[in-house]
């Protein structure tokens, strides 16, 4: 699992890069959790590469969803293959959760 | 053969026996010479022959004697030599004034009496030579070779020969023997020169052992001085001068004294340098069998920074432990005060050096350090490191320039490699106890999870049901349960908690509870699924979650009611349609949202059954398990695995769908629990 972030303006796009299981999970959990997260309004997380996600890594998004909605930070997942997207839409989280189909169109939701 | 004790018993009385005739026949002897004038003939041959017995009797008592002496306590020895018999000298030597004054008075008792003090004088000689003789070849053949060992067993009997022309009453200073002797005394000279022993003495030790050893060689020329003089007194009976054995075993006992105590003078200057290898080899030891001894890591910190300010004979030091890259001080700093760390480690953090051996040995030409205005003028940085962790670093000052020259370094070098060595054995050993421990929780886990889900289902006329559970290596969170509602309903559950190991079974059995606890009040699946959540946002932790899906089943209604939480979709087969499909419902997985909207983002649907139609039910663990090519097995597999075998008895249908799983995914490995249950409908009985 790999994480990358690029900052632009107010808004950093996250790169989820591999599988994100029970010990990659604990990395996502750091990057989430970092106070500087705070600072941004916009977080756009690409999926592209995600190829897997396990119930760990679904629970650490969902540890943090409570938070930056509080804080109105508008977290958009986009970029997401139909397998790791079922996951989310068994769950039910693709209603709770924003997840669009490319870049541009999250950055047009983001600056709504 | 005789023992021991019976040998030494013997030659004692021998040795009286020899030496009270000796004595006796000098007296004779003198008695005889002055009422004829003229000594006896014979008598040279007797009294040889009892001056070898004597000889023979307590050379061989202390060589049995020397055999007691083992260890390495040197002062001990030279002690026992001076106290027992190096002293004698001086007792005999009192003994001869103290004739000398008497033999003024009465003069002619004179004779008589020079002969007792010359024989006294002469066994106390023997002892000392003999007791001198063994003890040395303790410490001669200290750290011995075998062609030590033979050169000194050839010196023993080489030695033990000249007795011969004692016996035979040959003159040892005949042009023949003298060559011979002359070789032996090389051969002394030789075997003098092995001395290792006096390495192994500390500077104090040295000293005290120049004090013995002194003592000791005024004790060997007391005794040659006194037989040299009275060597040719015409009254004396017998000469033991003339004993070629006697000159040289006090040869060899003056010599060995005399090297010992030249090779201990000289080298006191140079045994700090040996003590200081001997206690860093000492310290290595202490440090590499810390493991054994079960200490701790800061024990092990201990050890290594008091034997690194003696190995290099700092003048101040302290030493940092790193956790989590924040530095800490381990222990009291040795001769420095907190505001001198902290000004000399920031000018280090300027310096840009924190994993790196750093060694300044002039800080006074650095003008930062020159600032600070501290008394140390060297330093030496070095941290405590393997390739992958960071474990402390150990700073050392002195006070003069150059102070860490390379040699230094090295040791110092190999103590902390020898610390990281330790340390890491160490922290190997408690992970592995760690791991102990938690594979042993992870077993009651299973055993819990195990004994949590129903082993049983019961077995009606109107419904058939198979079960399969397969959990991964480590404890899974899959669960299910049912529940008789009343005689013709029965509410089953499945479920999955997110997270493996015990706190996954924890959930589970706190779901089970939830289940059971709720179900008694027979609610619909919908409100179920509202207050299990409710319950759970209580006492799940905030990155878990539990996927979920009820169902009622009435069999006299024909129907079921069910809920699904975030749970994978059921799989259907109608026989009337002889349709194969999933329910796509909506529904939250419970523990996501933790207020009452929740209660938005749960359906429930009612659905009437034929006979004949057939329920999959199963956890994620099924349709994610994947093959070594990563391919997931997939519901499109699953549904067409139903589309072919919706005929067949639940426990048919089952076992086909878990075969083809198992030839799917091809290995033995499970990533995930598998939970899979088949409920086929039929129908009613009479």
């Amino acid at each position: 699992m790999k994480i990358t972030n690029e900052i632009k303006d107010n808004t950093i796009v996250m790169t989820l890069d591999g599988e994100l299981d029970a010990s990659s999970s604990v990395l996502l959990d750091e990057e989430l959790s970092d106070p500087e997260i705070m600072k941004y309004s916009k977080i756009l997380v690409d999926c592209e590469k995600l190829n897997y996600i396990s119930s760990a890594g679904l629970g650490v998004f969902i540890s943090h969803l409570q938070r930056f909605e509080d804080a109105q930070i508008k977290l958009i997942f986009f970029n997401m293959q139909d397998k790791v997207r079922n996951v989310f839409e068994i769950l039910g989280l693709d209603l709770l959760m924003t997840i669009v189909s490319n870049y541009e169109e999250a950055m047009t939701i983001a600056d709504e | 053969m005789l023992n021991n004790k019976n040998a030494k018993t013997l030659l004692v009385i021998s040795a009286i026996v020899s030496w009270i005739l000796l004595l006796s026949s000098a007296l004779l002897g003198a008695a005889t010479v002055r009422q004829t004038g003229t000594p006896s003939a014979i008598l040279p041959y007797t009294n040889n022959f009892l001056i070898v017995a004597f000889i023979v009797s307590v050379f061989f008592y202390q060589r049995i004697q020397s055999e007691n002496l083992k260890g390495i306590d040197f002062i001990g020895y030279l002690w026992n030599l001076f106290s027992k018999a190096g002293i004698t000298a001086y007792l005999g030597i009192g003994l001869y004034l103290g004739y000398l004054l008497t033999a003024d008075s009465a003069e002619s008792d004179a004779t008589v009496l020079l002969q007792v003090v010359y024989q006294v004088n002469f066994g106390l000689m023997v002892f000392f030579l003999a007791k001198a003789f063994y003890i040395w070849r303790q410490l001669l053949l200290y750290h011995k070779n075998k062609f030590l060992q033979i050169a000194w067993d050839w010196f023993e009997v080489l030695l033990f020969s000249t007795l011969l022309l004692t016996v035979l009453n040959f003159d040892y200073s005949s042009y023949i023997f003298l060559p011979l002797l002359a070789l032996l005394s090389f051969y002394i000279l030789f075997l003098c020169t092995n001395l290792k022993w006096v390495a192994y003495l500390t500077f104090n030790k040295k000293g005290r052992s120049l004090v013995l050893l002194g003592a000791i060689l005024v004790s060997c020329y007391i005794y040659a001085r006194f037989f040299y003089d009275l060597s040719d007194r015409p009254e004396l009976q017998i000469d033991y001068f003339n004993v070629g054995f006697l000159l040289l075993a006090m040869l060899f006992v003056g010599l060995y004294s005399l090297f010992a105590f030249l090779v201990a003078l000289f080298s006191l200057p140079t045994s700090s340098v040996f003590e200081q290898k001997s206690e860093d080899l000492l310290n290595f030891q202490r440090l590499s069998q810390s493991i054994q001894q079960g200490q701790s890591e800061a024990q092990v910190y201990e050890t290594l920074f008091e034997s690194t300010i003696k190995a290099s004979d700092a003048s101040a030091a302290w030493f940092e432990t790193i956790k989590n890259s924040a530095t800490q001080l381990a222990f009291e700093p040795f001769n420095i005060s907190q505001e001198e760390i902290d000004s000399i480690k920031q000018l280090l953090v300027a310096h840009n050096i924190q994993s790196v051996d750093y060694i300044n040995n002039n800080l006074d030409r650095n003008a930062g350090f020159h600032d600070l205005g501290i008394p140390w003028k060297s330093l030496i940085m070095l941290p405590i490191h393997s390739k992958k962790h960071q474990f402390g670093m150990l700073y050392l000052l002195k006070d003069i320039e150059q102070g860490f020259d390379r040699e230094t370094i090295n040791v110092l070098k190999t103590f902390t490699n020898q610390t990281v060595l330790t340390i890491e054995n160490l922290r190997l050993i408690a992970e592995s106890l760690q791991n102990e421990r938690y594979k042993e929780e992870l077993k009651i886990a299973s055993q819990v999870q195990d004994s949590l889900i129903p082993k049983s289902f019961p077995s009606d006329s109107w419904f058939e049901i198979s079960t399969h559970a397969l959990a991964a290596k480590e404890v899974g969170g899959d669960f299910y349960d049912f529940l008789q509602l009343s005689e013709s309903r029965i509410a089953i559950i499945i479920g999955d908690v997110s997270g493996k190991g015990i706190s996954a079974a924890f959930h589970m059995a706190q779901m089970k509870g939830i289940f059971h606890g709720l179900m008694q009040q027979d609610m619909a699946p919908s409100e179920f699924m509202k207050q299990a959540n409710s319950a759970l946002s209580r006492c799940l932790e905030k990155t878990s979650f539990i996927t979920s899906a009820l169902y009622i089943i009435d069999y006299r209604m024909k129907g079921f009611m069910f809920a699904r939480a975030g749970h994978c979709h059921t799989l259907y087969y109608n026989s009337m349609t002889e349709d194969t499909f999933y329910f796509q419902t909506d529904g939250l997985g419970l523990g996501i949202i933790r207020d009452k909207s929740y209660a938005n983002h749960i359906r429930e649907m009612y659905y009437d059954y034929n006979p004949g139609d057939v329920m999959v039910v199963y956890t994620d663990g099924i349709v994610e398990a994947r093959n070594t090519a990563n391919d997931e097995y997939g519901e499109d597999r699953l549904l067409y695995m139903l589309t072919q075998t919706y005929h067949l008895e639940a426990e048919d249908i089952k076992c086909a769908i878990i075969n083809d799983l198992e030839d799917f995914t091809g290995t033995d490995i499970l990533y995930d629990d598998q939970t899979l249950l088949v409920i086929k409908f039929k129908q009613t009985q009479p």
